[in-house]
């Protein structure tokens, strides 16, 4: 029990990581019906941005306080002029286009994006300390034998993932900017009509998601070093949107921690038998035979055409 | 209500030989009109006359090559749809452009977008300001909403609704910004005769209570006759009428246009 439990929390908590990136995809996909195949990239481009600053600002011998908040800053100008240039360059000139157009130009902003990200900042691996603690800490130890290993990182990444949904679904619900985002998604003619300004929204969308990216970059190159890998998880996260849903915030973090949790057990569990290495695929067979039943996801708007 | 009393003398927006094509296709061809502040005006046509292309114009989702709009004695030039929303004009669409996914108070509420301005850390916690702000909103909106008569899908996702209240909520929407001038791209098309007798009723209230001019697209000859004060006819993209109804009725160049002769 106590071995199972280990192997469940472990991979709930490597799912909140999936779904930190599937967060980045819901939040363009349903502010712009664009399905952003650069999120992954951007990730990339956050974490990089962020590490050499940091890195920089620490040669420098700024205090590691000012030097890490000075990094983060740094990052998020950088996104923000990718979210603007993506609007200003890439969407504006798209308007109105299909939906599988868009996604093609987002493929061309994902090379731009990698190829740009290495050539400014490098492309080795480079470890990053953001101050998190990594140490492995034993839970629950009076309750079974030799406790619950789990990583102090990861569940510092559950609570800024939580603080992160939090944040968000405050800003989508409650705020003037938020329903005129919700609005755009669902209509771009009728909200021009009420007078909100389309470029705008499209930039404030791509910078929250650009924020996202930057959080999720933070985490998973604490996790892993910063990397080019980072910008792979793009394809980590596409079954996380099948099973929750591309259109649903709640969706993406139960997504996330279903494959986590699901990838895990199935490896532990299923893998002797099957020979080992499924979790590599394994939540995309999950995927595929989800689309069969679901296809709108757990939490997707189920599309209903009249005729 | 043929027998409505105006003095119309004031010009709220004027159209000046504008012409619209796209590619090779000539919507429009040299259209000039005024609408006059607190009336209500009509355009009337066949189909594919260029009626919605002209509300687009005046809207300003379609920028005309050539001629000139003036509103409000300004001319204005590329002006975008938001834009048009910030100087008072509100619009409804011919298929209902709705949020589908939002009740209808928050539908309605979207209509109150450009009259909020608090800061957005205060909206997200609906704390001091912002929930003021946010209260004298929600009565604005709730004043929209008992007009139309529509408490009780206060709630209901508009996409659930059936078509003749999904264009009262639109309308809903629209005053939420209390606009100046109203453009309504066919309110009444789809419906039954009792809920257009509903649709006339609030276009005439909204005219009468809160003094909005309104320019409405319609093909139901016997409402546009009844509720407006001067029509305009295009036909082909051209004006082939202008003037009140009782005077565009025995036009006949408008006759041909509608009963078909060879042209």
């Amino acid at each position: 029990m106590g071995f199972f439990l280990e192997v469940l929390i472990g991979g709930l908590l490597a799912g909140v990581l999936y779904s930190l990136v599937a967060l980045g995809f819901v939040l363009i996909f349903k502010a712009s019906g664009v399905f952003n195949f650069a999120q992954g990239a951007m990730v990339l481009t956050a974490a990089l941005a962020l590490v050499r600053a940091l890195d920089v600002f620490e040669q420098w011998h700024w205090p590691f306080a000012v030097a890490l908040l000075s990094a983060f800053v740094f990052a998020a100008v950088i996104m923000a002029i990718i979210a603007w240039a993506a609007e200003r360059l890439v969407l504006r000139k798209l308007v109105n286009q299909e939906g599988i157009i868009l996604f093609m130009a987002t493929i061309g902003v994902t090379f731009f994006l990698e190829g740009l990200s290495q050539s400014l900042f490098g492309a080795d691996v480079y470890p990053l300390n953001v101050g998190l603690p990594k140490d492995p800490v034993f839970l629950l130890e009076s309750l079974f034998d030799g406790g619950i290993l789990v990583n102090e990182l990861d569940i510092w990444a559950a609570v800024i993932a939580g603080l992160l949904v939090a944040g968000l679904a405050l800003f989508f619900q409650r705020t003037r900017i938020g329903r005129a985002l919700r609005a755009v998604a669902d209509d771009h003619a009728a909200a021009q009509s009420v007078g909100i300004p389309l470029n705008q929204i499209w930039f404030i969308v791509w910078l929250v998601a650009g924020l996202v990216a930057l959080v999720a970059g933070t985490v998973w190159g604490s996790k892993l070093g910063v990397q080019f890998s980072l910008s792979l998880l793009a394809l980590k996260a596409l079954p996380v949107l099948i099973l929750g849903g591309f259109t649903s915030v709640p969706g993406a973090i139960i997504g996330g921690l279903i494959i986590g949790a699901g990838e895990k057990l199935a490896e532990v569990f299923l893998g002797p038998s099957m020979g080992g290495g499924i979790e590599i695929w394994f939540a995309y067979v999950l995927a595929l035979l989800f689309l069969l039943v679901r296809p709108q996801g757990l939490f997707g708007e189920r599309i209903i055409e009249r005729v | 209500m043929a027998d409505r009393v105006r003095s119309l003398t004031d010009v709220l927006l004027s159209v000046e030989s504008i012409s619209l094509s796209f590619g090779g296709v000539k919507a429009l061809t040299d259209i000039s009109f005024d609408i006059k502040k607190g009336e209500i005006r009509a355009i009337i046509g066949p189909n594919g006359a260029g009626k919605s292309s002209l509300l687009n114009c005046i809207n300003g989702f379609y920028h005309p090559q050539e001629g000139a709009i003036t509103y409000k004695g300004q001319r204005r030039s590329r002006m975008r749809p938001h834009e048009a929303a910030e100087q008072g004009i509100a619009r409804t669409f011919q298929n209902i452009a709705l949020f589908r996914g939002m009740s209808t108070l928050d539908n309605i509420m979207t209509g109150r977008n450009l009259a909020m301005r608090t800061g957005l850390f205060w909206q997200a916690l609906r704390l001091g300001p912002a929930e003021r702000e946010e209260i004298d909103h929600r009565k604005a909106v709730e004043r929209i909403i008992d007009f139309l008569e529509i408490q009780h899908i206060r709630k209901v996702p508009v996409g659930q609704l059936p078509y003749g209240l999904q264009k009262r909520v639109e309308l809903g929407r629209a005053l939420a910004a209390e606009p100046e001038l109203l453009l309504l791209d066919e309110p009444m098309a789809g419906m039954n005769l009792e809920e257009k007798e509903d649709m006339c009723r609030f276009v005439l209230d909204v005219n009468d209570e809160f003094g909005t001019t309104i320019c409405l697209i319609e093909h139901d000859m016997g409402v546009v006759m009844d509720i407006s004060d001067r029509l305009v006819v295009l036909d082909y993209g051209k004006k082939i009428g202008d003037g009140p109804p009782e005077a565009v009725k025995h036009d006949k160049a408008v006759i041909d246009a509608y009963l078909g002769v060879s042209h």
